[in-house]
């Protein structure tokens, strides 16, 4: 299937940070008076900043790119009529505020502790994004539009259009953008996040997604033969696209049907919901705990740390790679395989090349827990088994189920955004600059990001671990009385090999929220609608 | 068998409520206002009355008309509508139910028709009688539907070691097996596994409670 992808804004549809761009600025603007916040849009139409799905290929790929998307508020100063707005989304109208008690933005990572930016949330009407190759075109890109938001008419002595300031960065220090970029280690962008995991590798592939036939693997949905014991689920044929209604609108979904959007269709079409998270990561806690319960854990402070994730931190899960060695092994192929990419002596070998590295990374995504269903290897409660189940929910449960998919695929979420902050191993306190903002794009915030937080990440019941939390990013609770953290994970144990299984108790949060909001990403046809102020709902 | 699972019963009573008492104020409302202010959890008179698993009080104002074209159909009064999970025989129940919590009885039923007929015992056993239906609902999850029912008494001692043992656990992981052993002989001396107490007090909810 074809998407017009000359349509379709390019955050959608790619991750940048896998695209060769790991550096970004986000960056939310106030519009004051409508007539200049539509004069501002159509300069970026007029400019051709907007990137679209189509603006760039693997052959010619963008140095930078540009993305927006609005706020329910933004949508309304900007003039979109009340009968079009009253048919969007109650959660997207609320806002992330207004939902944290779904979310379980509590106690330290409750509105109140959020950036400054956050505090005044009425005013974000507009979310961009500038993800570059390198700082120079991120700021280039960063100033131009700024340029054009001064070069603006001001209304009543208040700029039509502000850049609002507020963003916490390095040392308690208030900036105008969020930065984010991949984090480096020894000078190169490494996929890993600041608890030195590495991050994002399996996102949904969904028809026409335009990735390689063979990210269906792991990204897609579980065919009925991903069940049966001894399938190769590296192999293409065990997995099909997700339906892409899953996550634009106005195709079909998951249920066969055009997922509910907002009108008129010309407005939702080719748009999405996307959700924007920054999320805190305490890594001295997160190193503490694992120096601390380690020392009673007999596989060693690694393991612990993989048990907790699903992942080794070189990215091999666990239901494939059970113990450290071999996933060292693995790691070691992977690395190698990195390295000769493109290094053959001539193009046979570089083909050639390419074919081992692929093998290798099909392995990071191709897997399931159909053999794994007590959580021996994989525990249950580890963070990429909530997340993301992979049929986990269904394996050993006769008949009931169409597909081995049932209960996880009106659950996925496209993982976009970033880390912020610089890569420190030994942090010696939990303030630094280190976090992730976590971006999630979805046809329905409720029924997919809103889901996967509160039932998997925040609740432990589907998985039929009571109220335990998912124990990286779960909200852990502490003792009102004595303030001690309350988390718990079960490390499952194996009836074949005699082991008990191991409880971690105490966890605190390891991550904490710090702001964010929902927004609509448009179509570049509803951008000029918007901009030309003529969303006709009737 | 109707009413009855194994030695879990599921008791229904329907009782028909008033409808004009006094000043316009009808008898639905003022028993309404009666089940709202009961006291939950340990404080419910149903935690006075041994053997229940589960109670539940409501208002049922009339049924639900379905849509044509379907015949509207609609009840000759409200009712008070009591459901009861225990274990054991029912007059023994009810008995316990009139003895142990009496005053909340005669409060509860105030406004039902003929509730005045009820002055001792035999009468409020032969009132709930005439009052009862027929049915075989069970709150999911208080039934073991089997023939492993157990008392109130000794499920509640089950849960009472259930969640010792989880903090015992918790708590001990990483003991040798020597220290393990007296750690667990310690825990048997404490929690008495044989014996009624300690256990939680009927109606705890949750583990602070307890």
């Amino acid at each position: 299937m074809t998407l017009d992808i000359n349509d379709i804004q390019g955050n959608i549809i790619k991750a940048y940070g896998h695209f060769n761009l790991p550096k970004v600025r986000y960056v939310f603007l106030k519009v004051a008076n409508p007539d200049v916040g539509r004069a501002f849009i159509q300069a970026l139409l007029d400019q051709d900043f907007i990137t679209r799905a189509g603006s760039w290929s693997s052959k010619n790929p963008a140095a930078i790119t540009t993305n927006i998307a609005f706020t329910y508020n933004g949508l309304k100063i900007l003039g979109v009529p009340s009968a079009s707005l009253s048919t969007f989304p109650s959660e997207f109208s609320e806002g992330m505020k207004t939902r944290r008690s779904i979310l379980g933005d509590d106690g330290i990572s409750s509105p109140e502790h959020w950036d400054p930016i956050w505090q005044n949330d009425e005013n974000i009407h507009i979310w961009m994004s500038f993800n570059g190759r390198t700082t120079e075109d991120v700021i280039n890109r960063y100033n131009d539009v700024k340029e054009l938001i001064d070069s603006l008419d001001e209304f009543n002595g208040e700029a039509g259009v502000e850049l609002l300031s507020g963003h916490r960065a390095a040392n308690g220090k208030l900036q105008d953008y969020q930065e984010g970029a991949a984090l480096e280690i020894n000078g190169l962008p490494t996929r890993k996040e600041h608890f030195g995991f590495d991050d994002g590798i399996s996102d949904p592939f969904f028809k026409g997604c335009g990735q390689p036939a063979a990210y269906v693997v792991g990204g897609g949905k579980p065919k009925a033969s991903a069940s049966d014991s001894g399938v190769d689920l590296t192999s293409p044929n065990s997995w099909a696209p997700l339906e892409t209604g899953e996550f634009i609108l106005g195709h079909h979904d998951e249920a066969s049907e055009i997922p509910l959007a907002p009108i008129p269709h010309d407005l939702s079409k080719n748009g999405s919901f996307m959700v924007y998270r920054k999320l805190h990561e305490n890594v001295k806690a997160f190193n503490d705990y694992l120096d601390n319960l380690s020392e009673d854990y007999a596989e060693g402070r690694e393991a612990l740390a993989a048990k907790m994730v699903g992942r080794w931190k070189n990215g091999a899960p666990l239901a494939s790679f059970p113990t450290e060695a071999e996933a060292t092994i693995f790691g070691d192929k992977y690395a190698a395989a990195v390295a000769n990419l493109g290094k053959g002596a001539n193009a046979q070998e570089n083909i050639a090349n390419l074919k081992v590295f692929q093998d290798l990374d099909i392995q990071l995504r191709g897997f399931n827990y159909n053999a794994d269903i007590e959580g021996s290897s994989c525990p249950m409660g580890a963070h990429i088994r909530r997340t993301n189940p992979r049929g986990a929910l269904e394996f050993g449960v006769e008949d009931a189920y169409q597909t081995p998919g049932a209960l996880i695929d009106r659950r996925r979420i496209l993982r976009r955004g970033l880390p912020y902050g610089k890569f420190e191993r030994g942090a010696t306190n939990d303030n630094g600059d280190h976090g992730i903002i976590f971006m999630a794009i979805n046809a329905s915030i409720k029924r997919q990001f809103e889901f996967v937080q509160q039932q998997w990440v925040n609740y432990g019941n589907d998985f039929k671990l009571a109220n335990d939390r998912d124990p990286i990013l779960g909200n852990h609770p502490t003792d009102e009385h004595t303030g001690c953290p309350m988390g718990r994970m079960i490390i499952e144990g194996s009836k074949e090999e005699k082991k008990a299984p191991f409880f971690c108790g105490n966890i605190p949060r390891f991550v904490e929220t710090r702001g964010g909001d929902y927004f609509f990403i448009p179509s570049m046809t509803a951008v000029q609608l918007i901009a030309n102020g003529i969303v006709d709902p009737t | 068998m109707s009413n009855v699972a194994s030695k879990a019963y599921g008791l229904t009573i329907l009782s028909p409520i008033r409808e004009k008492i006094a000043q316009g104020v009808s008898g639905s409302v003022l028993t309404r206002s009666v089940i709202e202010d009961l006291k939950l959890h340990q404080h419910s008179p149903f935690a006075k009355v041994a053997n229940t698993y589960l109670a539940r009080l409501y208002v049922l104002n009339d049924v639900m008309f379905q849509g044509y074209p379907e015949q509207e159909d609609h009840l000759k009064s409200k009712y008070l509508v009591f459901a009861s999970n225990f274990y054991g025989d029912l007059d023994e129940y009810l008995t316990g139910l009139w003895h142990g919590a009496q005053a909340d009885v005669k409060q509860i039923w105030a406004h039902c028709y003929d509730f005045e007929s009820v002055t001792d015992e035999a009468s409020f056993l032969i009132y709930m009688k005439k009052c009862q239906l027929e049915t075989t609902f069970f709150f999911n999850g208080s039934v073991g539907l089997g023939e492993d029912d157990i008392s109130l008494n000794e499920q509640l001692k089950a849960l009472y070691l259930k969640q010792e043992f989880a903090k015992f656990v918790w708590n001990n992981q990483s003991l040798s097996p020597n220290e393990l052993k007296a750690a667990f002989i310690e825990f048997s001396h404490i929690t008495q596994p044989n014996q009624p107490e300690p256990s939680w007090a009927p109606g705890h909810s949750d583990i602070a409670q307890g």
